[in-house]
């Protein structure tokens, strides 16, 4: 009789620290592209509370990520989309976090002389870290919903959920 | 001047783009390659020894990843030897078996 695995398994961690930063991410893109067109401070100030909060989610989801790497690699039949989701999770982590690094050097008044530049530069940034955060998001599904990653796959008879 | 200004930020932004990217591939081990079932001589590109994984650069550039299983055996000198023993740089043999696009190490021979 096949046994029932428990929910809280390591590679569980992933998919429930992903969700957050994902949309956190996008939203404050969007909130950027908001801010630049009606050149609102709410927005502007919106986007980049988003951005920081959303950049500290990627790496707290690169890490789960990374233990759930161990977990589900010997079992998927195509581990090269699993290592498409980890080099591009990667360069999502690192383009955030220069947006998040401009954010902080320009509130602490280091960046005064070149704002326009900045401004462009965040924009920029956001708008490609988004996309690549999308496709990231892709792969991630496609790992758990054409290869089972992490997936319990119940038994024909299911006899595990009987008592 | 105003061209000037254009090409110092186009400047500023490609090479903001080319260390993000070069920090983002480089963080996890880069691309890797599928090849069939096979015996192939490499060096070892990365040990990751938390996931019992590594890197192998092999002799054609292309460069494989290995995540240990049961099944493999690991030796030096004919001898069976701990997954500690391997280390960055050192040349290997490593029997493969392709499993979908999955490489499963049946053995790896430490040479040196």
């Amino acid at each position: 009789m096949t046994e029932l695995p428990g929910f809280w398994r390591t590679e569980i961690w992933h998919p429930l620290s992903v969700h957050l930063p994902l949309a956190v991410l996008v939203l404050g893109t969007l909130f950027f592209l908001i801010s630049t067109i009606i050149k609102s401070v709410f927005w502007e100030d919106m986007s980049k509370i988003l951005a920081i909060t959303g950049t500290i989610g990627v790496w707290v989801g690169i890490y789960t990520g990374n233990l759930a790497d161990s977990a589900v690699s010997r079992q998927i039949c195509d581990p090269t989309v699993l290592k498409a989701h980890e080099v591009n999770a990667y360069i999502v982590g690192w383009i955030f976090s220069g947006v998040s690094a401009i954010i902080i050097l320009e509130y602490f008044g280091f960046l005064k002389k070149i704002k326009k530049l900045i401004k462009l530069a965040l924009v920029i940034l956001s708008i490609i870290g988004s996309g690549i955060l999308i496709y990231t998001g892709h792969l991630g599904a496609t790992l758990v919903y054409q290869q089972a990653a992490g997936v319990h796959i119940p038994s024909e008879d299911c006899s595990e959920f009987i008592d | 001047m105003q061209m000037t200004n254009l090409k110092l930020n186009a400047t500023v932004i490609t090479v903001v783009f080319a260390v993000i990217f070069a920090f983002g591939i480089s963080s996890c081990g880069g691309n890797t390659d599928v090849v069939d079932s096979g015996t192939y001589s490499g060096t070892i590109k990365k040990v990751e020894p938390e996931k019992t994984e590594i890197y192998v650069t092999l002799e054609d550039g292309k460069t494989i990843e290995l995540y240990f299983i049961e099944e493999t055996t690991l030796t030096k000198n004919g001898e069976k030897v701990d997954f500690s023993a391997l280390a960055k740089g050192q040349e290997v043999e490593v029997e493969v078996k392709k499993v979908g696009k999955r490489l499963d190490p049946i053995s790896v021979t430490i040479k040196e």
